[in-house]
């Protein structure tokens, strides 16, 4: 089978292949650039000699060129040189080759096969030749035996093919070994990623101390698990605060109906218990509404609608808007202003959080009091505070006001939903919600 | 009678809405796709749409781009259980006339469907008369009768907005929205006391109510006949 079905092991095959091909280019490269330079420098020490070799019995007198040559020949120890003396018929004067090559380019070296006259056993042999002539109407062939160079050449391959097995074995083991580490790694995720799909959030995949890139990619992963962990439970809380929450206004809603009915006697009765329900059930509605927006709110949907806002004119018109409540209340609703420019966000759920702040103030702080709205440029940007004359949050309970439901002070109307769409609000647009320490009052620095 | 068309395939839901908008003197004709509601809509006759979003053969809004890209301009009120400002923004620019997310009260459907049905007398007009009442929108003065009126801004406003949707019920909510300017539902009850400020304004003691709180629903100004 060449190509595995399963994925993995199709990448193992790969890999090595991909190795073993690349192992195989670059021998080859590598034996013929070195067969070239080899082959090259060996033919110009070639040829040196023998345009040695003619210069050599250009200069010696006819009548001793015999001599010359037969000694010549006697010192060749490898017996590789082939040398012949030629007279103007082509006869052999002396040397060791029969006869004189059929044609013989003129000028530089050729190859050519020659007949030698005393290697036993070798009729013809392949060798690089030159023919020059001489004075005295003499021709002499000068040639070098090319057996050493195929030799050579031969070696070359043999050790490139020796060398290649190794490296193609090596190559499919890397790719082997690569590739099952590979395979093992994604078993290892697909393992532990299915125990998480079937509901255990608790799982974690294995980090290394020093992890490679798949290692920093399951790094990430856990951290995406953590966070879905803490969703997840955080939703569980939820449901279960909801379904208490919603408790208890129900059986009183109910009680109060049953009993309701049971009393009515006239059309007025009933009137009366049906209007009394009827604002029990708007504040259930209420709560559900707060939580529909939280849930919305902390999907960052509704980043799509920012804006820029003018942060003055909004705190003013929040001022606006409770001071004749705050009036009604006997509170004085102090707010000063400075002009900040603008921010980048939503405008009616700042104001909605404003909103939320000011009427905290109005509900908690001693009655006859004053809220502060202030809003300033400080070093942190555009900050809006809503400050009372209360004793403000205590300090072990700040962390847990924003979350749903969780209430300071039970003896005062509402469900506990107020700082956690303040907070929520702060969280969309990247602003901080800041309590003070030691006065009541709460901050919105409205920058990134 | 007006008629209205209502796109809305819970069977529940839809039995409220028609109650509701028949006592309140609409007639109600009912489809639960939007197959079927094109081809009334088509039809003519029809005054107003109530669309739900989520019907069984698909997304309520692009009835509404449909028929808008066909040049019909009958006003329609989108309704949704997605519980999202941001599906408002998308309902209001698909060419609806107004948005109401669920759950909702039925006097809020009630009352923006009247909104809608008989839209605000919105002449640019520098003088508004509404009853004994006469507003200078120039100077942003008014007076009862012979009688001025001292009202701050903000009230001139809220008085203008009811002014020109007179014997119809206006919304704590539909008056934050437009004459604040914000989408969202106060905790406390900071519109009923501008309101009630208002109204110890207008109406002096020995004169005829003319804003009328509706328990549990909002406002209206009743003008005298």
């Amino acid at each position: 089978m060449i190509f595995p079905t399963d994925p993995r092991r199709r990448a193992t095959w790969r890999w090595g292949g991909a190795l073993a091909a690349l192992l195989v280019l670059q021998s080859l490269a590598l034996a013929a650039a070195f067969w070239a330079l080899a082959n090259g420098s060996h033919r110009r020490a070639i040829e040196h000699a023998l345009a040695d070799d003619c210069t050599f019995f250009r200069l010696t007198p006819p009548e001793e060129r015999g001599e010359e040559l037969r000694e010549k020949l006697a010192r060749d120890i490898h017996r590789d040189r082939f040398l012949g003396l030629f007279d103007a018929k082509g006869a052999l004067i002396a040397g060791n080759v029969a006869r004189l090559p059929a044609e013989t380019p003129a000028g530089a070296s050729f190859v050519a096969d020659v007949a030698p006259t005393e290697l036993p056993g070798k009729r013809i042999d392949q060798a690089r030749v030159t023919v020059c002539p001489l004075s005295g109407d003499m021709r002499l062939l000068a040639g070098v035996d090319l057996d050493d160079t195929e030799e050579a050449l031969r070696l070359v391959w043999r050790s490139l093919l020796l060398g290649l097995v190794p490296g193609l074995v090596l190559a499919l083991g890397f790719g082997l070994v690569a590739g099952r580490r590979a395979a093992r790694q994604v078993d290892t995720v697909r393992r532990l990623t299915e125990r998480i799909m079937s509901g255990d959030l608790t799982q974690r995949l294995p980090v290394a101390a020093h992890p490679d890139s798949f290692g920093v990619l399951c790094a990430h992963i856990n951290t995406m698990l953590d966070r879905l962990q803490l969703l997840i439970t955080d939703m569980r809380g939820v449901g279960d605060d909801i379904a208490h929450q919603m408790r208890t206004p129900l059986t009183r809603l109910r009680a109060r109906l049953d009993r309701g009915l049971r009393d009515a006697s006239t059309a007025q009765d009933f009137a009366a218990v049906a209007d009394q329900a009827l604002v029990q059930v708007d504040a259930l509605l209420g709560i559900v509404a707060a939580l529909l927006r939280l849930r919305e709110l902390e999907d960052h949907a509704r980043r799509s609608r920012f804006a820029p806002v003018d942060l003055a004119t909004l705190v003013d018109d929040a001022c606006d808007l409770h001071r004749p409540l705050a009036e009604d209340r006997g509170i004085t609703l102090a707010c000063d202003l400075t002009p900040v420019g603008t921010v980048h966000g939503d405008a009616s759920l700042l104001m909605e959080a404003i909103a939320n702040l000011i009427d905290n103030a109005m509900k908690f702080g001693p009655p006859g009091g004053t809220v502060r709205v202030v809003l300033t440029a400080s070093s942190e940007g555009p900050v809006v505070t809503v400050a009372d004359d209360g004793a403000g949050i205590p300090a072990d309970e700040r962390a847990l006001v924003t979350q749903r439901f969780y209430r300071v002070r039970t003896d005062r109307e509402g469900a506990g939903l107020g700082l956690s769409l303040v907070k929520a609000i702060a969280d969309l647009h990247g602003f901080r919600l800041r309590f003070a320490d030691s006065e009541s009052a709460v901050s919105l620095i409205c920058t990134r | 009678m007006t008629q209205i068309l209502l796109i809305e395939d819970d069977a529940v839901t839809a039995d409220e809405i028609r109650l509701e908008l028949t006592s309140a003197g609409h007639g109600v004709t009912l489809r639960t796709t939007l197959v079927e509601a094109a081809s009334v809509a088509r039809g003519g006759g029809i005054d107003l749409l109530i669309v739900d979003r989520q019907l069984p053969d698909g997304e309520g809004l692009v009835l509404i781009e449909t028929l808008r890209g066909e040049g019909r301009r009958t006003p329609a009120l989108v309704l949704s259980a997605l519980g999202s400002l941001d599906d408002r923004v998308r309902g209001l620019r698909a060419g609806g006339d107004d948005y109401l997310a669920k759950p909702f009260a039925l006097v809020e459907l009630v009352a923006r469907v009247e909104a809608l049905l008989r839209r605000p007398d919105e002449s640019r007009d520098t003088r508004l008369i509404a009853g004994p009442l006469d507003l200078d929108l120039l100077a942003g003065r008014a007076t009862r009768g012979n009688r001025p009126l001292e009202l701050l801004p903000r009230e001139f406003k809220l008085l203008d907005y009811l002014a020109r949707r007179p014997g119809r019920i206006v919304t704590r909510s539909m008056l934050l929205q437009d004459v604040w300017g914000y989408t969202f539902e106060p905790n406390s009850n900071v519109v009923d006391v501008h309101i009630g400020r208002l109204r110890r304004k207008v109406d002096a003691e020995g004169e005829v109510q003319l804003i009328r709180n509706v328990r549990g629903q909002g406002y209206i100004l009743d003008l005298p006949h």
